[in-house]
């Protein structure tokens, strides 16, 4: 494999940095381990490489830029680079997270501890530009040398200086994207510097100052989120529509009346889902409205935009995006006199949410709010809903997303409900605040076109897939049918693009869904199978 | 050098060394609050922390009061600071070098604070015999603390030329820095073995020192090692070493800080909220005179209409 210097980065221009080899990943266990028998990976054509940046590692999203006209063009953005780090290290314009950036950005040992944390470096077989550390210590090395005092005679004299060009920035801008910000490195590190939130203040220098960010997270994702009421471009009117056809179609397959309430004032609870939910997992928003109902919960959905859809995208890489679409929705929920919200299941919802936007939810904004973990466990345990755990009785494993477990500290509800409905509920290896990202934390998971998916399943999500291949590996033939519990919708999306590309459905008989459809299939009450493993 | 060259190099570096690190100190300090960036496990929830659980695992966590632990950040940091846990846990190759640098630092400290001790005996005129125990302890730890900080910088300056997974990311500054200290090492311990009796001797400069004796002299060696030492106790504060004050911010006030808003903390929000915001890009709409509320707040419908 090819050794790469941090001055690699702003040398060879168009030249693609490195080539990604399948032979080099990490082995998974059969089936799987046989590279020529799965589908390969997606090479550009020559019309893509001419319209579009691809100098970093020859994989292609919505992210990628086009190429410029000019070099005063590629001037002006390298210009605007500079001016972003400056508003980066001000305390106007970033005081949302200037102290964590200096920290991160002073105080790095270089003990290239936190590489070996990372999922992404590790499938990738030690690649050096997937190491944590790679683009942390070329944005060091730029911040150093162009916002500090004397800097550009100190990278001089330091040696390893770097070349702020056009190469630099897309080069970088595209690595940003090459991380699941899981922070698992953060946790790994001994001084406390956190890469993840670097590479988040990477992206977000380049939204904020340069306009530049992947068109999933940001056009078709806040902007539209914010306009039209979802990412996925769900009304509020079709929301609604389709919800109430899920409610019939639903009632009639599983035998129980299913209803689902819409923007009722003064109802104690908000539920907030992922839209995508309801378009791709509608077996979730029908679960909540099964066990809610049944439980006698007073609560409501809104239709109210963007208040049916708890996304926040802004988490990714950007603060404005992300304090806008957190105030609205404090607005929609202060609107109809909640007592509290409940984070439907989405990880990073719950993070941008409960913790990152907290504290610019003040005054009356400042409206409770609880996990959806907690929520369903007080339902589960509260005695007003009969269960059967033998319904339950195929092989379990819960994934943990990061956003829930790592950064909230929400660990032990969703597995004491587990623990009491699956009988053969099982722990991946290593789980919990330990866990492995899915391979679609941070925005990647909605990012796709071109030949992305092919790396999120290749590299940003082998070593899960491994863990999953693991905890099954004492019934892995495709008779026995198995699942995986993942309460988010973006790691669903990983997972169901991980479990197509290497067929493990078919092969290994693994279907990947939420926690709260495993609830209503334990239920007395619901008469037929509520798990449907052919569609899932 | 002459006794009162001695007292005003010695008292400037000290100086130097305080004033450095204070202001470093306030300056993280002073920075704004920042958004919530917690990181489990937070060793301060009772009950939850040994599998990284936090008060938001309460139903309605907001009713119920957090259960605090006050010994178990101070148990985590003490083995993190003097047994680096994170660098055991996480990089066990690494940890030997690292762990016999630092411990060789934290000797030659405790031999300093035995040697002042030792010498403000001496100015009250304590029995000989008690000075006696504590001057044989500091000797004790300088040979320990130069033979242990020896090895472990020589060991990382090594690890750092060779190694392959960290060759690329070193710096000119990076190995000045452990020149530096394997020079303090190396001359502290040619001193204590040149010396017939290095505790007592240093003890009676910090004497001559503390009672502004202008009689102080020394021998070459030490003299040189404690040249460089006062000139490393200068140069200290103004780098990246001292991540040991970093360190208590990233995890206490980064990592552990889960604490929801109180009043003190939303006056400050409201000042940083009410600050000019000037990013350039379209989608901001910032113009350097709006603030972050104007930027982030939309009203809803029914205000709008009213």
């Amino acid at each position: 494999m090819k050794k790469l210097k941090l001055t690699d980065i702003a040398r060879g221009e168009d030249t693609q940095l490195i080539e990604i080899n399948p032979n080099e990943l990490i082995p998974l266990p059969p089936p799987y381990d046989r590279v020529e028998a799965l589908p390969g990976f997606k090479q550009l054509t020559e019309e893509q490489r001419g319209r579009l940046v691809c100098n970093l590692d020859g994989v292609v999203s919505y992210a990628a830029l086009p190429k410029t006209k000019n070099k005063e063009e590629e001037k002006k953005y390298v210009e605007q680079f500079v001016s972003g780090m400056k508003k980066l290290l001000s305390k106007e314009n970033n005081w949302t997270f200037l102290q964590p950036l200096l920290l991160s950005i002073d105080y790095c040992a270089q003990c290239q501890t936190c590489c070996d944390a990372c999922p992404i470096y590790l499938a990738s077989g030690r690649n050096d530009l997937y190491r944590p550390t790679y683009r942390s210590e070329i944005f060091r090395r730029l911040v150093n040398k162009y916002v500090r005092p004397v800097g550009k005679l100190r990278a001089k004299l330091s040696g390893g200086d770097i070349e702020l060009n056009w190469t630099t920035i897309t080069r970088l801008y595209e690595l940003s994207y090459r991380c699941n910000l899981c922070r698992r490195c953060a946790q790994s590190c001994p001084m406390g510097v956190d890469n993840a939130l670097i590479t988040r203040e990477l992206r977000k220098l380049f939204s904020q100052e340069l306009g530049w960010a992947p068109k999933e997270l940001h056009e078709k994702g806040t902007v539209l989120q914010l306009e039209v009421g979802s990412p996925t471009g769900l009304r509020p009117d079709v929301a609604i529509d389709n919800l109430q056809f899920l409610d019939e179609e639903f009632t009639e397959a599983t035998g129980t009346k299913v209803s689902t309430p819409w923007d009722k004032e003064g109802a104690d609870i908000l539920l907030i889902h992922s839209a995508g939910d309801i378009i791709s997992f509608p077996e979730g928003p029908i679960s909540f409205s099964i066990i809610c109902n049944a439980a006698g919960i007073n609560w409501t959905l809104s239709s109210e935009i963007p208040g049916y859809d708890g996304v926040n995208y802004g988490v990714f890489y950007d603060d404005v995006q992300l304090a806008r679409v957190a105030i609205r929705h404090a607005q929609i929920a202060k609107k109809l006199g909640v007592k509290k919200i409940v984070m439907g299941e989405c990880g990073h919802q719950h993070k941008a949410f409960m913790t990152v936007a907290d504290r610019v939810l003040t005054g009356d904004l400042d409206i409770p709010r609880e996990s959806v973990m907690t929520f369903l466990e007080n339902l589960v345990f509260s005695g007003k809903i009969k269960f059967d755990p033998s319904k339950n009785n195929f092989p379990v494993t819960l994934h943990d997303p990061c956003n829930v477990v790592r950064n909230l500290g929400i660990v032990e509800p969703q597995r004491r409900i587990l623990r009491y409905l699956c009988p053969q509920f099982r722990e991946m290896t290593p789980h919990g605040v330990d866990n492995y990202c899915c391979g679609g934390g941070g925005g990647l998971s909605v990012m796709s076109d071109v030949n992305f998916t092919d790396w999120k399943v290749h590299v940003a999500g082998r070593m899960k897939f491994k863990q999953v291949l693991e905890a099954f590996a004492d019934r892995p033939g495709s008779e026995v049918k198995k699942y995986i519990c993942a309460p988010c919708l973006n790691c669903k999306l990983q997972f169901r693009d991980l479990l197509d590309y290497y067929g493990a459905r078919e092969k290994s008989g693994i279907i990947c869904g939420g926690l709260a459809e495993l609830i209503v299939n334990a239920m007395v009450d619901v008469k037929k199978p509520f798990i449907q493993w052919e569609e899932l | 050098m002459s006794g009162i060259g001695w007292h005003i190099f010695a008292f400037g570096a000290i100086a130097i060394f305080l004033i450095v690190i204070v202001y470093r100190t306030i300056a993280i300090s002073r920075l704004p609050v920042h958004l919530r960036w917690e990181l489990a496990p937070i060793p301060h929830e009772k009950g939850k922390a040994r599998y990284g659980g936090s008060y938001l695992e309460e139903y309605e966590w907001w009713r119920k009061r957090q259960s605090r632990s006050f010994m178990a950040p101070v148990l985590y940091m003490a083995a993190e600071i003097l047994l680096l846990r994170g660098v055991w846990k996480h990089n066990r190759a690494l940890w030997p070098l690292s762990f016999a640098f630092h411990a060789g630092i934290y000797l030659i400290a405790l031999m300093l604070l035995f040697s002042l001790v030792s010498a403000l005996l001496i100015i009250t005129e304590v029995p000989s015999g008690v000075v006696d125990v504590f001057l044989a302890i500091a000797s004790v730890l300088a040979a320990a603390g130069y033979l242990l900080g020896g090895l472990g910088a020589v060991g990382l300056i090594l690890k750092r030329a060779l190694d392959t997974n960290l060759r690329s990311f070193n710096t000119v500054s990076k190995y000045f820095n452990l020149v530096f200290l394997v020079a303090l090492f190396i001359t502290g311990a040619y001193a204590w073995f040149a010396s017939t009796d290095f505790a007592s001797t240093m003890s009676l400069f910090i004497k001559g020192l503390v009672t502004l004796d202008g009689g102080v002299t020394l021998a070459l060696p030490l003299s040189v090692h404690i040249v460089i030492s006062l000139l490393f106790l200068i140069y200290l504060p103004m780098t990246d070493m001292i991540h040991f004050v970093a360190k208590y911010f990233t995890y206490h006030e980064i990592r552990w800080n889960d604490e929801p808003k109180n009043e003190k903390m939303i006056e400050e929000l409201n000042g940083l909220l009410d600050q000019p915001v000037s990013w350039s890009a379209i989608h901001v709409k910032a113009d350097g005179k709006k603030n972050w509320v104007d930027l982030t707040t939309k009203k809803m419908s029914d205000d709008e209409k009213a």
